[in-house]
């Protein structure tokens, strides 16, 4: 079956930006049905996945061994409501196929407050949301993968296959064997549950005690997919070009996988473990047939933190010697102590960002951001003088040990910024804002185990920072307090919380990550008819407590995330992998461990 | 300067007239087609628009020139990098922009599905009194052109630019005083200088 657009025309008139649902743009691979059919899901708006690269690493690597790789995103409650009303099923967007009539549904989970997404997908797709309700019956296989994957308990009971880690090293070993076996048998599963990187939900059993977890049953262990050659790995050189403006409406490449600094606070950190660079030739030879291919005038140059990768002189001067002329550089994620002046320059931007993330040295050291106000102050000051003249800093609030004065000194940073900014003359007037987030305790963090502060503590800290932030013209602004508490339950969450996502649906929560979106009277209804508390999801956990996640394993010992918890109770800096290995776990695997960095 | 002909069909309809533009730049900067651009603070591509056509009404006539050098055959560079439904079907060279978003004075348009009348009903009358999308009240009657049925779909030209009539609005109003629904809207051909 095929979904007729000119028969959804009189929809597609109505709703909000229709070409977000008609396909056909350039780039797109022309489709054809085979062996096996994917369909990659992204639990947001067309214009936000479009701009998201994992999607499209994971579709090139399915369409690279020769099966079918389509893409849907979630359409707005307009087109959604419009679709359900017509008794439209939810279509993908090349091969216009209803999604119920694919082999494999795989979504991207690139935060927690997109599982309700999830859900709404595939009820528009006629799909039954649990894995009992479709079992033994012709569905397709639901995937899921992306960061949020490493703790995938609270959508066990919706999933069948979780892939773990980078997803293009194992997703098309998971179709082959797929074809193998004419569908997802009994002897699939063997197969693909023993392969690295692929977890699914009903081969593991979780038993409870008091609440708490007692242990787990059946498969026990998951080890992440890890691709150790990035080089070698497969990289799309052409990207479908959105139909209407993306978010990130540019060619993008990805310089490195990982990060080498290890933030105490930050998953991807530890996540995406080892730091894995990209050959400058490689990104060159990228970047070079993403531009031609896709006629984007700008290339972003992706990775946790661009200012650490260690060729990125090397790479800028190849990619300018390369690129045709009037092509810019995008680089995004540079942390203030790499923010050199060279490197600026070919943004041509006014506003600059920079991420502190806490207000007192103190505490930055506790988290282990190895920042000093002097290197803000240098790099802020260098940005004004090539024209800058707006700084947006962002903060944390709720962070471990933090305490009035570690807020009260994000106004002295901000004086010193406004200090800077005077120093001499300038045309404009300085604008900065302050972004202050509620911390939210991830998995494989060595914060896994913190508390999250209560709502009041939040709402305390808050009146305290906004009391103290006495710079004039200053923009202050944060998040919003339900939904920081609800992403914590979701990150932390197990396998029982299923039953309130499914509830939170039914009562209507979609799109819970939009300020305007977010119900939280739906939210707190589930909560109270499934008998959840919050607060058990939100509360410290004890170090020899056995965690939801702790049957997966992404390769960073828990050894060393204890230490490194230590090591912020004591506010000592660990530092940078490349000054030194820390031992993480992953040293075997890590070219910066054996030294071989260049 | 480059002036051609071009489609806006198979689900490009519903782009809008702004994310066009940008497909068109993007196909030309594809297609190794170099766009000169304007001076000033903000350059920007010289790439000349028809009027903007209504978001979901198809056409195969839509017209757009370039200030380019390119000597090479520009409907198949254009077409091998264009999106789906946006295809090249005519071009020439130009001295002058043929500047189509004034030139084009009327459109003329075919529709299906609509309940046969007889077309003097409406052209007979003197004045039609209507109020457009934007609540303004306008007669229709100066900007209907012509009007008539051919092989059961109604052929009809309305005027562009200051005195624009949108086809769907059209319809609609035929709709409501013959009855039937109006589909497959589709702008056949423009009227104008410089137009081929």
């Amino acid at each position: 079956m095929k979904v007729n657009l000119d028969e959804l025309r009189p929809l597609l008139l109505k709703v909000e930006k229709p070409s977000r649902y008609t396909g056909g743009e350039f780039g797109a691979p022309d489709l054809k049905e085979s062996a096996f059919n994917f369909c990659m899901c992204f639990p947001d708006l067309y214009e936000v996945g479009m701009s998201n690269l994992g999607i499209k690493i994971v579709a090139e690597s399915i369409l690279k061994r020769g099966f079918t790789a389509d893409f849907c995103f979630t359409p707005y409650k307009d087109f959604g409501a419009g679709l359900k009303e017509r008794g439209v099923p939810l279509y993908s967007l090349g091969l216009k196929k209803p999604l119920a009539e694919f082999d494999m549904l795989g979504f991207s989970l690139q935060f927690e407050l997109c599982y309700t997404n999830v859900l709404y997908m595939l009820d528009l797709a006629g799909i039954p949301l649990l894995r009992s309700e479709r079992a033994g019956k012709n569905y397709p296989l639901i995937a899921v993968g992306g960061p949020c994957a490493v703790n995938p308990e609270p959508l066990a009971d919706f999933v069948d296959i979780v892939f773990i880690g980078d997803g293009e090293r194992v997703d098309a070993d998971v179709a082959e064997s797929f074809v193998k076996h004419g569908g997802a048998t009994q002897e699939f599963y063997n197969e693909i549950s023993k392969m690295d990187g692929v977890y699914c939900p009903a081969l593991t059993e979780v038993v409870y005690e008091g609440g708490k977890i007692k242990e787990f049953r059946g498969i026990t262990r998951v080890k992440k997919a890890l691709i150790s050659d990035l080089d070698g790995a497969v990289f799309p050189d052409r990207f479908a070009v959105p139909n209407c403006e993306s978010v990130h409406d540019r060619a993008v490449i990805e310089v490195m996988r990982g990060c080498y600094r290890g933030c105490r606070f930050c998953q991807a950190g530890f996540i995406y473990r080892p730091v894995r660079p990209r050959d400058a030739d490689t990104l060159t030879k990228q970047a070079c047939s993403l531009i031609k291919n896709s006629g984007y005038d700008e290339v972003s140059l992706n990775s946790l933190s661009t200012g650490d990768y260690p060729e990125l002189r090397t790479l800028i001067k190849k990619l300018k010697e390369s690129l045709p002329e009037g092509v810019k550089l995008a680089l995004p994620s540079l942390r203030v102590d790499s923010f050199d002046s060279d490197f600026a320059q070919d943004a041509r931007r006014v506003s600059l960002t920079f991420a502190p993330e806490a207000g007192s040295q103190r505490l930055r050291d506790v988290i282990n951001k190895d920042v000093t106000e002097e290197e803000i102050l240098r790099a802020a000051e260098s940005a004004f003088d090539l024209g800058y003249s707006a700084v947006k800093l962002y903060f944390m609030m709720g962070l471990p040990t933090e305490t009035d004065e570690d807020l009260t000194e994000i106004n002295r940073i901000c004086a010193y910024i406004k200090g800077a900014y005077r120093k001499k003359p300038r045309k404009k007037q300085l604008r900065i804002s302050v972004s202050c987030s509620t911390f939210i305790p991830k998995p494989f963090t060595p914060f896994q185990w913190e508390a999250q502060a209560t709502e009041q503590e939040i709402e305390k800290k808050q009146k305290v920072l906004k009391d103290t932030l006495r710079v004039k013209g200053v923009n202050l602004s944060w998040s919003d307090n339900f939904t920081a508490r609800l992403e914590a339950v979701l990150a932390r969450g197990d396998r029982r919380l299923s039953k309130v996502l499914l509830l939170a649906y039914k009562n209507g929560c979609i799109f819970d990550g939009w300020d305007k979106e977010l119900n939280k009277e739906g939210w707190q209804k589930a909560f109270e008819s499934a008998n959840t508390d919050m607060r058990e999801y939100t509360r410290e956990r004890g170090e020899s407590e056995i965690l939801p996640w702790d049957f997966i394993d992404v390769g960073v010992t828990k050894k060393f995330l204890l230490s490194e918890r230590g090591k912020a109770y004591s506010g000592k800096v660990t530092g940078s992998c490349i000054e030194s290995c820390k031992g993480c776990g992953l040293q075997k695997n890590c070219a910066a461990a054996k030294g071989k960095e260049k | 300067m480059i002036a051609f002909k071009y489609t806006k069909t198979d689900g490009a309809e519903y782009l809008s007239h702004l994310d066009l533009l940008r497909h068109i730049d993007r196909t030309l900067k594809r297609a190794g087609i170099k766009v000169k651009t304007s001076e000033g603070f903000n350059p920007h591509p010289k790439i000349f628009m028809n009027s903007p056509l209504g978001l979901g009404i198809k056409s195969i006539a839509e017209y757009c020139a370039v200030d380019c050098f390119f000597s090479g055959d520009f409907k198949e560079a254009f077409n091998a990098n264009s999106p789906c439904g946006v295809k090249c079907l005519d071009f020439k060279e130009v001295s002058n922009n043929p500047n189509y978003a004034y030139a084009i004075k009327s459109c003329q348009y075919s529709a299906e599905g609509l309940t046969s009348f007889d077309p003097n009903a409406i052209l007979n009358k003197s004045n039609i009194a209507a109020t457009d999308g934007r609540g303004r009240e306008i007669d229709l009657r100066e900007r209907i052109c012509g009007l008539e049925f051919a092989d059961g779909k109604l052929y009809f030209t309305l005027l562009c630019g200051e005195k624009n009539l949108r086809p769907d609005f059209f319809c609609e109003y035929l709709e409501g005083l013959f009855g039937g629904k109006a589909q497959n809207v589709i702008k056949l051909q423009a009227f104008g200088e410089n137009v081929f």
